[in-house]
């Protein structure tokens, strides 16, 4: 290979790139001539890789990238096929060179000597990573690695910029198998790698972008921590808040990725809490100490469960030993040891030591023991989760949580019958068979009962016509009436009253269960009521009151149709007038009636010489009377003389000695009219 | 035809007894003396103290009862004379074979003769069937003389239409016309209201029912043939049926 020639145009590229990015600001417009020259680039990187493509790759089937009249999108397509083709080559190669054992990573080198290391463990091309670089630079539109421009970015203050790619490069991989291994491990870890932008606010000690991203991290692990309120990590060193500070310092110190691990309290100086102050930001010192070795907290929630400690602890056995390989910080100690002793330990043993020795199986299972006790004890000292702590509501439990739970329950109520395949079929039959059957059940119309009055009397209705039966038949068919009417009557009256229990229960329970249930129309029932004061047929106790009748003014007394009943002074002059008309016609017929009778009388009678009856007799007194013509002679007083002779007799003297007393006596002259007379003694 | 009466041989009335040893004869009074049946047995009055034997008869078996067989004649007019041959079988077959009696029709003398017999056993059938005859050859139908026959309660009754009113000429007939009615329509209502059978003859108005129904009946005719409307007479009979109707 002519690697001198590849060299060179590799500067060449690099130095493209950095003329076309010196200003970003020119981005925030379209920039053709610079998207052209970067289509270029990569299409020269991409011939320039595929010639050296050892044969085992198994690269993509283009052998140049052909990005005429091509749009981003497509070229992108075909480098995605390079590229998976090659993964899983890039991917056996990073297992390799993980297993192997033999790689150790010395913490005080610097970057430059961690990169070496790096690259001495790689079996990357430099034309792979390159590339992949362009195709970093391809995305410049979008944001998919930010953490991987982020480094990049980072990296280029300090210029060496080929290396950092790596870095990302192998980050990016990393995560990758890391994802694979630990499915416990939360994404956030990785996320939050910080960005260090310098901003005007910053000196040694403080950095602007440091407390953001601090800020972000402590949001971060207080939405987690909330899970975990009450748990305390019993067994755990606790972190002070310096520490927190420091290692986000080591973070953004970015040379090295710092572990941290919580330190026993004891062992704590200066140079944990506080950064040297004359170093640069970004520069560190080696935290030589293998036992002050600190974790680093992007990768460990602060207040770490210790069940996912206990659970990652292989995998982050395994995870430590990829980041050594990075950083120069040895190892990632576990925080849940079971006691401080452990720490302790591990704290006084070189981390290398502990982990270069291979386990032995015995100790692998003792381990794996370990952690399984451990993670029981974890979850016995806990607090219960939510499904087993009793009455819960809503706020108390995460969101949607119900929804992933399978509870049990007991239902009273007829479930909804579920519809399957089956129940369809079972429902098709039926109806299948109801149609051979015309076995509908249509809704019969119904017809308002026709109130029939019930006639009091009712009236005979007159047949005109010859009578179809036979006199001998119609008396018969009286008879067998009559016989039946006995013979209901002598039904069993305990049979009648059950039969009318019945009829009122069965009414109800039609009413409750038949769908097309219609009440009976009511019967105009017949009671007898007394006309009696109401009083009396509700109370016992005689009260003076109330005179209510039990029948209506109306009931006792026909209404007038005319209206209501006038008295004499009431009366209109048309209605004194409609009386005396009405008063007249009436006697009028009367009159003539009795004429006509009289005359029909007379004339069947025999003559003069019948007989007259007294009232005749009066009538003729009266007719004649009328007149004036006539005049009835009277007993007026004298009756009693008549009735005995004596009594007539001295009457009779009595009025004869007057009378002479008269004649004697001249003054009673008067008394001369009057005379006794033959007529006036009715003689 | 006279009618022919039972005729009771009447028992010569036993002699009270001179068969006393008595001390005093006593006077038969001709109160006293009754005509006394055979088959009453013994049932004598004995005026004096202690009475002596009497003669004990045994009871009498019914056939020996039974006088001879009575008989009765119905006279049968000449334009009832062929309804008769028509419907006689149906006339004799109930007299025969329900009411056991004897009957014929007389060719020479033109009268059906009704006789009892040794099966009869109730001597008032012979009434019955008598008039049952004699409604039919009034004029009646068979099936409505029938009900005399099976019915006790049913009488017959025949007035003039000039017993009600006198009348003449033009006037009779339109009372006729009146109490008829057109097509028999007025006859057949009340006839059909009262439950009677009625029969204009010319003049002659036979009503064949029971007594309370005859009345009304006759209420209703006689106030055709006086002269009140028909309506009338319909809205008058309505009622008074009604109301005799709901007394049962």
């Amino acid at each position: 290979m002519a690697t001198e020639d590849m060299w060179s145009v590799l500067e060449d590229c690099v130095k493209k790139i950095n003329d076309n990015t010196a200003h970003p600001e020119n981005f925030l417009s379209l920039q053709d001539g610079a998207a052209a020259d970067f289509t270029t680039l990569t299409k020269l990187l991409y011939d320039l890789h595929k010639t050296e493509e050892p044969a085992e790759y198994k690269g993509s089937p283009l052998v140049q990238l052909v990005v005429e009249n091509f749009d981003e999108e497509q070229i992108w397509q075909e480098l995605e096929l390079q590229n998976n083709a090659v993964m899983t080559h890039f991917e056996n190669a990073t297992n390799e060179a993980l297993s192997d054992e033999k790689l150790s990573v010395l913490v005080e080198e610097e970057d430059d000597e961690e990169n070496s290391v790096e690259a001495e463990g790689e079996t990357h091309d430099d034309d792979d990573e390159e590339e992949e670089e362009e195709e970093n630079d391809d995305d410049d539109d979008d944001d998919d690695e930010p953490p991987k421009q982020s480094k990049r970015m980072a990296q280029d203050e300090d210029g060496a910029e080929g290396y950092t790619d790596e870095d990302s490069d192998l980050d990016f991989d990393v995560d990758a198998l890391e994802k694979r291994e630990k499915q416990k491990k939360e994404i956030g870890r990785k996320g939050s790698r910080p960005k260090v932008v310098p901003s005007e606010v910053d000196d040694t000690f403080f950095k602007l972008s440091e407390m953001e991203s601090f800020l972000d991290d402590m949001d971060k692990r207080e939405g987690k921590e909330d899970e975990n309120e009450n748990e305390l990590d019993y067994f755990q060193d606790l972190p002070s808040d310096d520490d927190d500070d420091l290692d986000l310092n080591d973070i953004l110190s970015a040379k090295k990725k710092k572990k941290i691990i919580a330190k026993s309290s004891r062992n704590l100086k200066y140079k944990d809490f506080f950064d040297a102050v004359d170093r640069e930001p970004g520069g560190d010192e080696d935290h030589s100490d293998g036992e002050e070795d600190n974790k680093d907290k992007s990768w460990q929630e602060g207040g770490e469960e210790i069940d996912e400690e206990a659970d990652d602890y292989d995998g982050e056995e395994e995870s430590d030993k990829h980041i050594w390989l990075m950083s120069k910080v040895t190892f990632n100690l576990n925080e849940d040891s079971e006691g401080e002793d452990l720490a302790d330990i591990f704290g006084g043993k070189t981390p290398s030591s502990a982990i270069s020795a291979v386990k032995s199986s015995f100790e692998k299972r003792q381990e794996k023991m370990s952690e399984k006790i451990e993670e029981l004890e974890k979850t016995a000292l806990a607090d219960k989760p939510w499904q087993l702590s009793g009455e819960i509501t809503s706020q108390s439990r995460p969101e949607n949580s119900m929804l992933e739970e399978d509870v049990e329950f007991e239902q009273t109520g007829r479930m909804a019958p579920s519809i399957t395949a089956e129940t369809t079929l079972q429902l098709e039959d039926i109806i299948k068979q109801r149609i051979k059957d015309q076995a509908f059940d249509d809704v019969v119309r119904k017809e308002k009962p026709k109130e029939e009055v019930f006639d009091y009397k009712k009236k005979l209705a007159l047949d005109h016509e010859k009578s179809k039966q036979s006199l001998a038949e119609i008396y018969e068919q009286e008879y067998l009436k009559q016989n039946q009417q006995k013979t209901e009557e002598e039904e069993n009256s305990a049979h009648v009253e059950i039969q009318k229990l019945m009829d009122t229960l069965f009414l109800k329970l039609d009413a409750l269960s038949n769908f097309h249930f219609t009440p009976k129309p009511p019967v105009p029932e017949v009671k007898v009521v007394s006309n009696l004061p109401s009083v009396t047929m509700e109370e016992v106790a005689p009260v003076s009151a109330s005179d209510a009748m039990l029948l209506a003014p109306e009931e006792i007394k026909e209404k007038n149709k005319a209206g209501d009943i006038l008295g004499d002074t009431e009366k209109t002059s048309t209605d004194k007038m409609r009386d005396r008309r009405h008063k007249k016609t009436v006697k009028r017929i009367k009159i003539k009636e009795k004429e006509k009778r009289q005359k029909l009388k007379e004339a069947s009678g025999t003559g003069e010489n019948r007989k007259l009856s007294k009232a005749e007799v009066a009538e003729n007194l009266k007719k004649l009377t009328k007149g004036g013509k006539t005049k009835i002679l009277k007993d007026e007083g004298k009756d009693k003389a008549l009735r005995s002779s004596q009594a007539f007799f001295s009457e009779l003297q009595d009025q004869v000695k007057s009378q002479i007393k008269s004649a004697k006596d001249p003054s009673s002259k008067k008394k001369k009219h009057k005379e006794v007379s033959v007529s006036k003694l009715k003689l | 035809p006279a009618m022919d009466t039972d005729k009771t041989t009447l028992p010569v009335a036993a002699a009270d007894g001179p068969e006393d040893a008595g001390s005093f004869t006593t006077v038969k009074s001709k109160k006293s003396q009754k005509r006394k049946r055979e088959a009453g047995g013994a049932d004598m009055e004995t005026e004096g103290p202690g009475a002596p034997k009497r003669p004990q008869f045994p009871a009498i078996s019914s056939d020996k009862l039974r006088g001879p067989d009575e008989m009765r004649k119905v006279s049968v007019p000449a334009h009832r004379y062929t309804p008769l041959k028509e419907n006689w079988l149906k006339i004799f077959t109930p007299i025969v074979e329900n009411l056991q009696l004897q009957v014929r029709f007389n060719l020479k003398t033109r009268n059906v003769e009704i006789k009892t017999c040794k099966e009869t056993q109730d001597i008032g059938s012979l009434t019955k069937a008598s008039d049952f005859v004699k409604a039919f050859v009034l004029g009646f139908q068979v099936e409505d003389a029938l009900a005399l026959i099976r019915l006790d309660e049913l009488f017959l009754e025949s007035f003039d239409v000039t017993d009600v009113k006198p009348l003449k000429g033009d006037h009779l007939s339109r009372a006729i016309g009146r109490i008829a009615g057109k097509g028999g329509k007025t006859k057949f209502t009340i006839e059909n209201v009262t439950k009677t059978r009625i029969v204009l003859a010319e003049t002659k108005v036979h009503i064949l029912g029971s007594f309370q129904n005859i009345k009304m009946a006759r209420t209703a005719i006689c106030n055709l043939i006086l002269g009140s409307p028909p309506s009338k007479v319909y809205g008058n009979i309505r009622v008074v049926a009604s109301r005799t109707a709901e007394r049962f």
